[in-house]
């Protein structure tokens, strides 16, 4: 049943036409914080205002339009294109009840399947099938599933994240430490399957929230993996072999841009020593992330985005730290390579074919 | 086999055409064609022709999100994984498709 609903497909979908929306929109405000000195929104164009200004303002109504496009992305996803408009609506119902990216997200699911439960079961006169995507559709469900979210579910969902964020935001240092070591770890557990997903879903949506913290984590901790391994390949080259060696010079300019999955062949061949070193060395990054308060309103770009942090010498101290004790550990755990494992990296990992269906 | 497929995953950058790149050459290596569509976030890439898929056996379907323009698909046989599974084990997906084409 819930394999069926796809829940985590649409929710990637949702993440996916998100991504440029909130990178254009936090780095608007970021550059305009930066060089404006932390301008104000424009709150009245007729008195005029400054290009600085401009930017904030621009890049705050992009972070207004997520969960709008969240819910309109996920509707699309479940339901193809009559699921957008009544998406959209969902997210701005969530966005102004303070329901934000958990709102937008549960508005986009309940307007999409709803959308497709009408597309299925609801019968019309021939005479009245032009009339079924362009109004009955968007009218009947923007109506439904808009009544829920005013008042039914909006306002449960308004006090969670209420709480989460306050919660969040009034930690104290040990369970910062804590907060920004788990997130830290789970980011960099599995080089961007689905273990980091989760945590950079959690982070995604605190952003839209704006708590900025755990987004640096992310950040910190999608970095930290190739770096780590870079680093213990200049400390002691004879650890890796000839072909690890080519696949760590691809690993690090990737890890600039803030791709994790470089590291994934290195990994491959010595799983448990490669996964801990990591996970430890990013945890560690999280932790000060979080200790030394640093936050990014932009969930991705690598080192191109740091100048656009808040604290971004915080984040280089976490970055490197992290990359230190990844390492550090690498040297130490590793064993030196021996050349065939070089058969190894052609190999491939066994997964588990039988699901696999042909329509 | 003549294969036909599309790659697309979520930060649309970086898996989808690793997951482009393992198929081609896994496909390549045990003897297929295969052309692979990837829809990333810049947009459709290397669409396919209306031609290839025609002549296609079996479409490929990769993808963590949702994929534009299945409907081009109607009538052929089509396959859908994550793109981690083309990514881990290309050649054993293909493997796999082929048996269960050939039963």
């Amino acid at each position: 049943m819930f394999k069926k609903l796809q829940l985590k497909k649409h929710a990637l979908t949702g993440i996916s036409f998100m991504l440029p929306l909130v990178v254009a929109s936090g780095l608007l405000i970021a550059i305009g914080n930066i060089f404006g000195g932390n301008p104000s929104t424009i709150s009245d164009y007729k008195a005029g205002y400054s290009i600085w200004e401009a930017a904030v303002t621009l890049g705050v109504y992009g972070m207004q339009l997520l969960p709008g496009v969240m819910g309109a992305a996920i509707a699309y996803s479940i339901a193809d294109r009559p699921g957008i408009a009544p998406g959209l609506l969902m997210g701005m119902i969530a966005q102004n009840m303070g329901a934000g990216f958990l709102g937008g997200m549960l508005g986009g699911y309940l307007s999409g399947y709803f959308v497709e439960f009408l597309k299925k079961h609801l019968k019309v006169p021939k005479w009245a099938q032009g009339l079924m995507p362009m109004m009955i559709i968007p009218l009947i469900s923007s109506v439904v599933i808009g009544l829920i979210m005013f008042f039914v579910v909006g306002m449960p969902i308004a006090w969670a994240s209420e709480a989460l964020k306050n919660f969040l935001m009034s930690m104290q240092s040990g369970s910062k430490a804590v907060f920004g070591a788990v997130m830290g770890a789970m980011a960099a557990f599995d080089f961007g399957g689905p273990v980091n997903k989760v945590a950079s879903l959690f982070a995604d949506g605190l952003l839209m929230d704006g708590v900025y913290g755990p987004e640096a984590v992310k950040i910190c901790a999608s970095m930290i993996p190739p770096f780590g391994v870079a680093l213990s390949w200049l400390i002691r080259r004879k650890r890796y072999t000839k072909s690890e060696t080519d696949n760590i010079k691809v690993a690090f300019p990737m890890g600039i841009c803030m791709i994790t999955e470089g590291v994934i062949p290195i990994a491959a061949v010595d799983p448990i020593r490669v996964i801990l070193s990591c996970s430890v060395g990013a945890a560690v990054g999280g932790s000060l992330i979080m200790l030394l308060n640093v936050g990014s309103m932009v969930p991705s770009g690598g080192m191109f985005i740091v100048p656009a942090m808040i604290n971004p010498w915080g984040f280089m101290l976490a970055l490197a730290a992290g990359t230190i004790v990844t390492a550090a550990l690498l040297v130490i755990l590793k064993k030196d390579a021996k050349e065939e494992d070089v058969v190894v990296l052609d190999e491939e990992e066994d997964v588990d074919l039988s699901d696999i269906k042909i329509g | 086999m003549k294969i036909v497929g599309i790659a697309a995953c979520t930060s649309g950058i970086a898996h989808t055409y690793i997951a482009k790149e393992k198929l081609v050459a896994a496909a390549k290596e045990l003897g297929h064609e295969v052309n692979i569509e990837t829809q990333g976030t810049i947009g459709t890439e290397d669409e396919l022709t209306a031609q290839q898929i025609k002549d296609a056996d079996v479409v490929i379907i990769a993808a963590d999100i949702k994929v534009g323009g299945k409907e081009r698909f109607r009538g052929k046989r089509v396959v859908e994984v994550p793109t981690h599974i083309a990514i881990k084990s290309p050649k054993a997906l293909i493997n796999k498709i082929e048996s269960e084409l050939n039963k």
